[in-house]
């Protein structure tokens, strides 16, 4: 397959700033996710059928199991495209992308994702945002630094009474993070949205 | 000769030529590497990765399209490991390929359908991939359905090598797709609707736009056979079913540079029905032509010649058979007539259609001596991108032309100029380098000072290994010269059997000539570039279609067309090719031979088919190279355009490419 970059334009990032993009990244499932989707947006180059089709093929299913909708069929699949790709990439940005998955794959979170558990509280779809009613201050300093509008409450008042805790609109909020260090009482946690069900 | 390497593979002893790939060498043990991209006779890529095979003492395995054998290899086409890796591949592409195989029209050709049925895969096990693209279905050739495309990228490098630069990829990856260079309909992007792309195309991406319901490959029957639209005489491969043509493909050997064909050759075929065909003879009743028996039209065509005797005139054009072409000439000899002619003398001498063969597979260096063969002016089409394919394959080009020619910016040299002269210039540099040649020539040559051109251009010369010299026939004597000093030099005539015409014994005489001159009868036999009536007494037009003389005739003979015809020709590079019959002629259509015999018969004089001894004998008999002098045959300037255009009229107007030809008109005056 030959779509591939002119030569007169070469490629700005390269295999070090896919690389790079997922340094601080530490849930495994979220690297994999990162890398395969910088990968394919420059590196890749298309020349080969494993490389080009493949990798696409393991963001489809990185990203069911990231979103929580995953099954072991889809780790199974990751598993075999990385194998393959390694195997069979025309060159060595096929094959470091395999490497680079095969590694993660290793690691049990992939098998927790599964079952809804990101240790890393970074897969947005498994996770929920929530304030802690004890320590809320009703300051509203979250509800500033809130870009999606989705934190709800009032802020205090002195000598009234009769306030709620500020609360996170799941519908609204896209897990961006930006409350977090915004709350100087750390009245915000994030949690498994599996155990906030149960809860 | 190229060393013979020996080699294992999958057990086999094998032995190729060295530089042979691994893909071919399998292919000479019986054992198939699966691809997808690789085209034999170019250079693999190596995108599709089912080819990988392991090679013993190479850790990983190995493109069989792009290895190239060793001596003592030792080759392992499927293990587990590699079969793994196909699996994997073929189950991707099947994840976006449409999987409707109960309708598909190439079903049972498709590779893809090949290699799923191969892996047992029934469903892709990874998630489907639907993209939405539309077809293109804007021009009556060619169907291109980028649904289908398996991203092979065959169509985008066949296209690259013939020059023609049409097809091109946009994107990358699961996204890519096979465009026009400016994204518009086929039509509007200098396509030439050569086909080639149709060729390649392992599935259901790009193929004919009629094929629809029209029948699935396992149900055709397939000839062998000729075309003789033009003087390329291209090997064909006709699919008929129930008796009529349904496409027709290139026919010559997989991986020969030959393996072209253009639009005429392969969509012309419409013409074999229609309107314009003559399908029983006819004879002028006042000012209308009618119908009318075989017993009747032959009476009155023997009893007219028999009649002018010497006085009539028989001229032909130069693709009819050799066996009808020597029934012909035996014909005019019962007649006592020596007014025989055929359109091959427009273009060349007697000599020139003796030359030697040449070797174009192995031509390292082309020179092409006042010819424009060219794809977008449909002359000689097909020599044309074999040409090309040979210099995107490293071959050189020197251009010989009075004229600019589009093929001159690919040239290492372009000598513009008076031909003959310009040949001078380039033998004089090249003897004046200290390379050998006869004394005639040196001592011709000894006043002349060649220009910078020709010494830049008699340098790629002396390099070449293997030089082929194409020439137009006027100019044959003359470019001979030059492989007087080395390689090969062939007259490339305008018609499909030019030499057997006039090996055959319809040459000699010039045809402009015998058709002004006022003879009682002329019998004209095929499509002749002659529109109005000549000045003759009686008229009698053997054509397969109702052409303008055919309606200006007096008795008009219904002949097979060339698909329908049963015989051999001489191509231009001196090989017998077989034509053999695809289709039973239309209506009361008769072969050229036949008619000829039944018309020498009523004269009261039999016949008999020329024998395979004769026409074998025939085709040895080449005229010596020996040292002429540096000059153009006169006479011999039939625009090749304009006779490409008249000798294949009634293919055109009576099929599809009548569609191509008012589009181009339209673009012209537009």
């Amino acid at each position: 397959m030959s779509g591939t970059l002119q030569k007169d334009e070469a490629p700005k990032k390269d295999m070090k700033d896919v690389l790079a993009s997922v340094e601080n990244i530490k849930c495994p499932v979220q690297r994999s996710q990162k890398f395969v989707e910088e990968f394919l947006s420059e590196p890749m180059c298309g020349k080969c059928h494993p490389c080009a089709l493949g990798s696409y093929e393991a963001l489809v299913r990185i990203k069911r199991i990231s979103s929580g909708t995953g099954t072991a069929d889809d780790i199974a699949a990751i598993q075999r495209i990385a194998d393959d790709m390694l195997e069979s990439s025309r060159c060595i940005k096929g094959k470091d992308t395999a490497k680079f998955l095969l590694n993660e794959l290793k690691k049990d979170a992939f098998r927790g994702h599964l079952d809804g558990h990101c240790e890393d509280m970074e897969c947005s779809s498994l996770i929920i945002y929530r304030i802690i009613a004890a320590k809320c201050t009703l300051c509203g300093l979250c509800k500033d630094a809130c870009r999606y509008n989705a934190i709800l409450g009032e802020k205090k008042v002195s000598y009234r009474s009769g306030y709620l805790s500020f609360e996170i609109r799941q519908k609204r909020c896209v897990k961006c993070g930006d409350c977090l260090p915004a709350c100087p009482y750390g009245a915000i946690e994030v949690i498994e949205q599996k155990t906030a069900v149960l809860a | 000769m190229a060393n013979m390497v020996n080699l294992k593979i999958d057990g086999k002893d094998v032995k190729v030529q060295e530089g042979t790939n691994l893909i071919d060498a399998a292919e000479t043990a019986g054992v198939h590497i699966p691809n997808l991209c690789y085209m034999k006779g170019m250079k693999g890529i190596g995108a599709c990765r089912l080819c990988l095979v392991e090679v013993e003492g190479s850790k990983a395995p190995l493109i069989a399209c792009n290895t190239k054998v060793k001596e003592g290899m030792n080759v392992t086409t499927s293990t587990d490991r590699v079969v793994e890796i196909r699996k994997f591949v073929t189950d991707l592409i099947v994840s976006m390929h449409p999987l409707d195989c109960m309708t598909c029209t190439k079903a049972g050709t498709c590779n893809l359908q090949k290699y799923a049925y191969d892996f047992e895969i029934k469903e892709s096990s990874f998630s489907r991939k639907k993209f939405g693209y539309s077809p293109d279905e804007s021009n009556p050739f060619i169907k291109r359905d980028p649904e289908y495309c398996v991203l092979c990228s065959r169509c985008v490098r066949i296209c690259k090598a013939q020059d023609t630069n049409v097809l091109e990829f946009s994107g990358r990856g699961v996204g890519a797709k096979v465009e026009t260079g400016n994204q518009k309909p086929l039509q509007e992007s200098g396509c030439t609707f050569c086909g080639s792309c149709i060729d390649v195309c392992p599935v259901n991406a790009l193929l004919e736009s009629d094929r629809w319901r029209k029948g699935r490959e396992w149900e055709y029957e397939k000839t062998d056979t000729v075309c003789l639209s033009c003087g390329s005489g291209c090997s064909i491969s006709v699919s008929t079913k129930d008796g009529s043509v349904v496409k027709i493909n290139s026919g010559a050997p997989d991986g020969s540079i030959e393996r072209t064909i253009c639009a005429v050759g392969r969509f012309g075929f419409d013409s074999l029905i229609g309107d314009l065909r003559i399908t029983s003879p006819m004879k002028r009743v006042g000012t209308e032509l009618q119908e009318t028996t075989w017993e009747d039209a032959v009476g009155i065509v023997a009893e007219k010649l028999k009649a002018a005797g010497t006085d009539a005139a028989i001229v032909s054009n130069g693709a009819i058979l050799n066996e009808d072409a020597a029934l012909l000439a035996k014909m005019a000899e019962a007649l006592n007539t020596k007014n025989v002619s055929s359109t091959v003398s427009l273009y060349s001498g007697a000599d020139a259609m003796k030359s030697g063969g040449a070797d174009l597979e192995a031509a390292d260096f082309i020179v092409l001596v006042g010819i424009e063969p060219s794809q977008w002016k449909r002359v000689l089409p097909a020599l044309d991108a074999s040409v090309r394919k040979r210099l995107n394959n490293g071959a050189k080009l020197i251009v010989i032309n009075s004229g600019d020619l589009q093929i001159s910016s690919k040239a290492a040299a372009a000598l513009k100029g008076d031909e003959a002269k310009m040949l001078m210039e380039l033998a004089q540099a090249v003897i004046s380098k200290g390379t050998k040649a006869p004394k005639e020539m040196i001592e011709a040559l000894a006043h002349l000072n060649p220009s910078d051109d020709a010494v830049a251009a008699a340098e790629v010369f002396m390099a070449a290994s293997a030089p082929v010299i194409l020439a137009a026939p006027s100019l044959y004597k003359a470019a001979a010269n030059l492989s007087l000093i080395k390689g090969e030099a062939v007259a490339v005539p305008l018609e499909a059997n030019a030499r057997g015409v006039v090996a055959m014994g319809l040459g000699s005489k010039g045809f402009s000539e015998t058709v002004s001159a006022r003879s009682k009868v002329l019998y004209a036999v095929g499509e002749l570039p002659v529109s109005s009536r000549p000045d003759t007494g009686f008229l009698i037009v053997q054509a397969s279609h109702m052409t303008d003389l055919a309606a200006q005739a007096d008795i008009v003979l219904p002949s097979a067309a060339a698909l329908e015809s049963e015989g051999t020709i001489i191509d231009w590079l001196g090989r017998i090719k077989k034509v053999n019959r695809v289709c039973v002629p239309a209506g009361d259509a008769k072969q050229n031979g036949d008619i000829f015999m039944a018309v020498a018969g009523a004269m009261g004089a039999s016949l008999k088919p020329a024998k395979e001894a004769d026409i074998k004998k025939a085709v040895k008999t080449k005229s010596k190279t020996s040292f002429a002098s540096f000059t153009k045959e006169e006479g011999l300037d039939a625009d090749p355009a304009a006779f490409m255009q008249e000798i294949n009229k009634a293919t055109v107007n009576g099929s599809r490419l009548l569609w191509l030809k008012e589009l181009e008109s339209c673009q012209v005056t537009a």
